[in-house]
């Protein structure tokens, strides 16, 4: 590395780059600023992440490069969940400006932790060095504690908030364990150099090689909340900022799944080729039998205890756990069709379940009730946040016209296309389906079929809250329609860097 | 003899760490880490790492290490405060960490680890300092993204709402 | 092109959601002049392309355009324009007469409670039956077809007050859905085998061999060829319920209980004809067996639904089984292989069908004024036997029934005598040189040109009878006679309309001579054989010439068959040599039989509703007795007994197996909250539980 690589490497982080100005502005910004007019910070927030969204689409991402000694990956698949995440982000801001419990505070920090908080995902989709996979993991993590218990006078914000730093220092020192003893085995970070070291030496145990996996899978798993890394998610996603919940259920998931996908194909495959339509893992280690079993355990849990939740927060918040088990069964399949899939999902995933949030936090503003057994007659009463819910609870559950179904159908065919080995997941994963449609369903049942509980006054929500919801329900219900531009997206976002 | 001293060092390591664990005092489990920092120092420099070994002692002994005693002092009443070391299912989770443990020494016992070349001592500073600014200059950079928003953290935590 | 037809397909569109969503503007200030001049637009616009289509004057026009509608994987559905020969005469037809029925309810609907409702699914219907012509794969016609049920459905249905036009609906709508079924089911076997939908996609796929190699065993073992007979004979149903044959054909005559307009658009001229353009767009594939069932089922029905037209006394119910009748010609035609005469009897039967209906509406419409007049709310105004002289009060809509009457009995000089004769033709060389398919053997294809001559006499006797009936001798209600007088000129312009369309020389120039359907519309509509070419076909040469053979004796015996016709009518009803009520007691069984439509009705209620209900009722009981006792209810409970601590084990002696799926999940549920302590130390050590146990689990 030498000065002029230096300078022409950073000419491809122009996102992150001018993230990190926004980042610096929004600090200095906030600096001028009350408590009454803090809010300001939000807007300049998302009117950055707006351009920084722009430049992402800019990019040329054609001749795929890694940068900087391959600490990070220059490629579509990187720039197709910044993408995702910077939508989310904006999201979830817009949202902000709404969530009452946000309101009348200082909020400044709040939407700095965040933007911190992207930059460090944005590191995450395209790390190609188990030392920037580790340390932007960190950044995530240390953002993602502070962020939920940014509600310093609420008990319940604090507990998450020290349920999650615990659990979360347990799981990144156990990955650390894993990746000092890959270090050990091959002698390198950089994910294809482990690569080639593993393939090229198969005298290694596969218990060792299996030990460290698992180790190392421990902190991509409590990040996508897979069980039996998910206890901390119910408990946090209750306490964190309704918001905060909305955006960790799906960025830094969506970010977990992107490493964790682009870990296993390069490195743990023979090929160490992911662009490869079809992939075989390393011979003395089938990780994809293990991430099977946990995919189908994850969904089963998840699903199976949101089927008793009575409030709408910890319901969403099992049920987010479930859906990390679908996206795992695209991850076992190790071919292009697995991929494709779950870049699907995640860009489904994310609307629909920031969706289901919105009208969650939107009735909690207005009506003040998370019980769902609450939400009686809401249909009649709200008509368009019942049209709303009822359009995120199908596309949850996978019901057509939805893109939700589509996701779904392509998860599916991705398992059932590559032979008969993981039929049996996909069984899995279609009862899971039926039992989902009871809770999700559930919801429904309350605002339509069950006798009026509030007030006969007719609710119109206000419009900037209607516009929100209106962004993400169409392309969740016309996207995948009229040439199906997601699809086709997705399906030239699965080119990776490879040196 | 320089066995001898590694051995000592890693009594001293994890007897301390021990104490930290265990004890139900906070002044003591404060002090008790000096001797894992210590521990942890010496185990670097056996491993010729002498700047890591060096700033070991100096951030963590130096700087965490003294923060936590001034939390300690500042904070009201808290030497007599009994930590709730509560010692509910303290067999399972003996049972789970024996199993842990049973779980990576087998694999990694039976694996026949390559051993480096033992190397003359020479000093690493010269180089750390050109690979940070070089090859690991991205990573540098992101981790000083990383320590502002952890003060941003802080400064939030710490604030009063007005 | 493509643009031209989007514009029509959608044009009727915006005139559905300007007259529903502008109601009261609508109602006040004469709005429907709005939704006319649209349709007047759309009726230019199918105008220029019939024009352009005539440029070309090739019977291979064509033109296509596709987008994918969505992918799911490997499956897609595509939709698209076709603009061809036929679609655009049919786009003309449709055009023609919606615009001519949209002028002509100005005055038929004036005060009607709904009028602008009434308009808005006009529009809608014209949307949708435009949609049919001008789709190009079998999904969206598909699609289409269900929307023309739905506007179908909404205006039968426009007086629900009334329970009969309520009932009608509902029925017509249901036995719309029987025939679909079987529509769809064809479509997924054409979809599973050949992958595409598109017309000229499964006209290749089968031509190229692509069928025959393909998977071929849901019947007949793995024969692909009775897998396509099955393919042709399902969507054919489709065709069945929609134009209202043998034995769906039960919904029609009800349907009349519509306002009379919209008798005429959808229920005589326009959507039932859909299925006779479906079975035009699936001929190329039928096979030879398929298409004896075609041909069989047509022949049936026209026979059929003639022999109830005689006893009829309702004006509409009359008109209504002759439309069943000579929708059966249509299919039967097409059926034997006359594929040019069954779209000709298309068109020329929407003209001349269109304008006896308007004309009927237009009887009943002055019967209904004088009815009002005289305050008399009891008399029906459609019974003919209320009627009669009504030739001086009414010479306008008299001498358009004249002329319309003599087309359908298929008098030379009229279209009708052109398309019926081509019809039949085509029967008779059927029957002479079937080889191939079930009616082949014992001559049994003889039967098709029985029922058509058959059915050609009965026409023309029923026709006359209704004129007859209603226009001559003297009126028995003397009182409403009087009050009685012509329509005014919105109704009766439209009427002339398509009475001239009833003369034979716009179907046949260049050429004008009366006998012979030689002209433009034989040229630019070929008959394009078929493209199965595995196991028995049919074989278009042979027909052809059979066809050229049948030509003359057809054409003789169809004369005469429609004098005799005539002349009985004359004999009984206008010189009563023969009175009608001896006929009747002399047949006994036979008339009361037509006089109760074959007692189809009945039979439909009594051998599979009510058996059906009955069946239902006992599922029903077991669903209220057993399922929601143990299984819905059960699980309530149990969720109930579990969190007050009650055991577990016993609950499932209790409650059974049949709730022990649910129970089971929920049990899961229930018992791993526990897990979920919300102490962070228990988290830790399942966690690390975990990861010992996945290890394991894989490690060795």
């Amino acid at each position: 590395m030498n000065l002029s690589q230096i300078v022409q490497d950073l000419g491809f982080l122009t996102p992150e780059i001018l993230l990190t100005g926004l980042i610096l502005l929004a600090i200095i910004y906030d600096l001028f600023l009350t408590k009454e007019t803090s809010i300001r910070t939000g807007y300049l927030a998302i009117a950055g992440m707006a351009i920084v969204l722009f430049s992402l689409f800019a990019q040329n991402v054609e001749a795929s490069q890694g940068l900087f000694n391959q600490m990070v990956a220059y490629d579509g698949y990187a720039r197709y969940f910044k993408i995702i995440i910077t939508l989310a982000t904006i999201l979830v801001m817009w949202m902000s400006f709404q969530n009452d419990e946000l309101k009348n505070r200082t909020i400044g920090e709040y939407y700095q932790l965040m933007l911190v908080l992207v930059f460090g995902m944005f590191f995450l989709v395209s790390a190609t060095n188990m030392l920037s996979i580790y340390l932007s993991l960190e950044i995530v993590s240390i953002m993602s504690y502070l962020l939920a218990g940014y509600l310093k006078e609420n008990l319940r914000s604090n507990e998450s908030a020290i349920k999650y730093v615990v659990f979360g220092g347990v799981s990144s020192g156990i990955m650390l364990y894993g990746i000092s003893l890959i270090y050990g085995l091959t002698g390198s970070l950089n994910i294809y150099e482990i690569q080639a070291s593993l393939a090229a030496n198969a005298a290694i145990s596969p218990a060792l090689l299996m030990l460290a996996f698992v180790l190392v899978f421990v902190g991509f798993g409590y990040k996508i909340a897979a069980v039996p890394f998910h206890f901390w998610t119910p408990d946090v996603y209750e306490g964190a900022p309704a918001t905060i919940t909305a955006f960790l259920s799906v960025a830094p998931k969506a970010a977990g799944f992107a490493v964790l996908l682009r870990f296993l194909n390069t490195t743990l495959t023979l090929s160490g080729d992911p662009n490869n339509i079809a992939l075989e893992s390393l011979s003395n280690l089938d990780w994809p039998t293990l991430l099977a079993g946990v995919s189908a355990i994850t969904m089963t849990v998840g699903n199976v205890v949101a089927l008793q939740q009575t409030n709408i927060k910890r319901m969403l918040a099992y049920s987010s756990i479930a859906h990390a088990g679908y996206m795992l069964m695209g991850v076992v399949v190790m071919h292009h069709n697995g991929v494709s899939a779950i870049l699907y999902y995640a860009g489904i995933y994310t609307l629909m379940n920031l969706g289901a949030f919105f009208v969650a936090i939107y009735i909690k503003n207005a009506f003040n009730t998370e019980t769902i057994s609450d939400y009686t007659g809401l249909g009649y009463k709200a008509p368009m946040i019942g049209i709303a819910m009822a359009v995120f609870m199908f596309s949850l559950t996978g019901l057509p016209p939805t893109g939700g179904f589509v996701a779904k159908f392509y998860l599916f065919r991705g398992l059932v296309g590559v032979g008969d080995t993981f039929i049996w997941l996909a069984i899995v994963g279609l009862i899971n389906g039926v039992v989902s449609l009871y809770y999700y369903l559930r919801v429904l049942y309350f605002m339509y079929f069950k006798e009026m509980n509030f007030p006969d006054v007719y609710h119109r929500a206000p419009l900037q809250f209607n516009i929100l919801i209106v962004i993400i329900i169409i392309p969740l219900l016309f996207g995948w329609m009229i040439g199906d531009p997601l699809s086709t997206w997705t399906a030239s976002a699965t080119s990776f860097f490879v040196p | 003899m320089a066995d001898l001293i590694f051995w000592l060092f890693w009594g001293l390591t994890v007897a301390s760490a021990s104490i930290v664990a265990f004890s139900k005092n906070l002044i003591y489990a404060v002090f008790s880490l000096l001797g894992t920092f210590i521990g942890v120092a010496a185990m670097y420099i056996f491993l010729n790492a002498d700047f890591v070994a060096v700033t070991q002692i100096v951030i963590y002994v130096g700087g965490i290490l003294v923060l936590l005693i001034f939390g300690i002092m500042l904070t009201n009443r808290i030497t007599q405060t009994v930590i709730s070391e509560s010692s509910f299912q303290k067999m399972f989770g003996l049972t789970v960490v024996f199993a842990v443990l049973i779980m990576v020494l087998i694999p990694v016992l039976g694996h026949t680890w390559t051993n480096g070349e033992p190397m003359a001592f020479q000093e690493t500073i010269h180089q750390i300092g050109t690979l940070l600014f070089t090859d690991y200059i991205l990573l540098f950079e992101v981790a000083s993204i990383l320590l502002l928003g952890a003060l941003i953290g802080a400064a939030t935590l710490a604030r009063k709402e007005r | 092109m493509i643009t031209v037809a989007l514009l029509i397909l959608l044009l009727p569109l915006l005139s559905f959601a300007i007259q529903i969503f502008f109601r009261k503007f609508i109602e006040s200030k004469n709005g429907e002049w709005i939704s006319i001049g649209i349709q007047l637009t759309t009726l230019g616009l199918a105008f220029y392309l019939f024009a352009v289509m005539i440029g070309h004057y090739d019977p291979h026009f064509r033109i296509e355009e596709n987008v994918t509608w969505f992918n799911l994987g490997n499956f897609s559905l595509e939709m698209g324009i076709l603009i061809d020969n036929i679609s655009v005469i049919m786009l003309l037809v449709v055009a023609l007469i919606s615009s001519l029925v949209h002028i002509y309810s100005t005055e038929y609907m004036k005060g009607d409670i709904r009028f602008s409702r009434y308009y808005g699914f006009l529009g809608i219907f014209t949307f949708s039956m435009n949609g049919i012509v001008l789709a190009n794969n079998f999904f969206m016609i598909y699609v289409f077809w269900e929307l023309v049920g739905l506007s179908s459905y909404l205006l039968i249905g426009h007086w629900w007050e009334k329970n009969s036009a309520a009932d009608a609906s509902k029925k017509a709508f249901i036995t719309n859905r029987v025939g679909d079924i079987g529509m769809f089911m064809g479509l997924m076997i054409i979809m599973t085998v050949l992958g595409t939908l598109n017309y000229q996609g499964v006209y290749t796929g089968i031509a190229s061999g692509e069928w025959e190699g393909g998977i071929g065993t849901l019947f007949g073992g793995a024969n692909p060829h009775t897998l396509l007979t099955w393919a042709g004979i399902l969507l054919f149903m489709g065709a069945v319920g929609k134009s209202a044959q043998f034995p769906l054909h039960i919904w029609l005559p009800d349907a009349m209980e519509g306002p009379t307009p919209v008798s005429a658009l959808i229920h005589a001229a326009t959507m039932v004809a859909a299925g006779v353009y479906l079975t035009v767009r699936i001929f190329p594939i039928l096979t030879p067996d398929a298409m004896a069932t075609v041909a069989f089922i047509g022949g049936v029905t026209a026979f059929y639904a003639a022999t109830i037209a005689i006893t009829q006394n309702d004006i509409k119910k009359v008109l209504a089984y002759s439309t069943v009748s000579q929708l059966g010609y249509m299919i039967m035609a097409l059926g034997t292989g006359a594929y040019v005469a069954g779209f000709f009897h298309l068109i020329t039967h929407a003209m001349f069908k269109a304008g006896l209906f308007l004309a009927s509406g237009s009887v009943i419409h002055a019967m209904h004024h004088a009815l009002h007049d005289i305050k008399d709310h009891d008399t029906d105004a459609q019974d003919m036997r209320n009627m009669g002289g009504l030739k001086s009060k009414m010479p306008y809509t008299y001498l358009i029934f004249i002329v319309a009457s003599l087309s359908i009995s298929g008098i030379p000089f009229f279209s009708g005598f052109l398309s019926k004769d081509a019809i039949l033709a085509g029967s008779w060389a059927y029957a002479s040189t079937a080889h191939e398919g079930w009616l082949a053997s014992m001559h049994m294809a003889w039967i098709l040109p029985f029922f058509g001559f058959g059915a050609a006499v009965i026409t023309a006797f029923y026709m006359f009878r209704l004129i007859f009936m209603t226009f001559f001798g003297e009126s028995k209600r003397p009182d409403i006679f009087e009050k009685m007088h012509e329509s005014p000129k919105a109704m009766t312009v439209p009427l002339m309309i398509l009475a001239a369309l009833s003369l034979f020389f716009f179907y046949t120039i260049p050429s004008i001579n009366p006998f012979s359907t030689h002209g433009w519309f034989s040229h630019v509509i070929e008959n394009p054989g078929t493209v199965v070419n595995f196991g028995s076909t049919f074989n278009l040469e042979h027909f052809e010439h059979a066809n050229h053979e049948a030509h003359m004796p057809a054409m003789i015996l169809s004369l005469i068959v429609a004098t005799l016709g005539i002349g009985f009518a004359t004999l009984v009803y206008l010189l009563k040599k023969v009175s009608a009520e001896s006929l009747a007691s002399k047949l006994g069984v036979l008339y009361k039989g037509s006089f109760n439509k074959w007692y189809m009705d009945e039979f439909y209620i009594n051998g599979i509703i009510r058996p059906f209900l009955k069946g239902c009722d006992a599922v029903a009981l077991f669903d209220m007795e057993y399922y929601d006792h143990y299984l819905i209810n059960g699980a309530g409970r149990n969720t109930k007994k579990v969190s007050s601590g009650v055991g577990v084990a016993d609950d499932l002696i209790v409650d059974g197996a049949v709730n022990f799926s649910g129970y089971i999940f929920q049990w899961l549920g229930w018992s791993l909250k526990f897990i979920q302590t919300g102490r962070i130390q228990n988290y830790l050590i399942f966690a690390l539980i975990g990861v010992v146990a996945v290890f394991l689990l894989n490690a060795f």
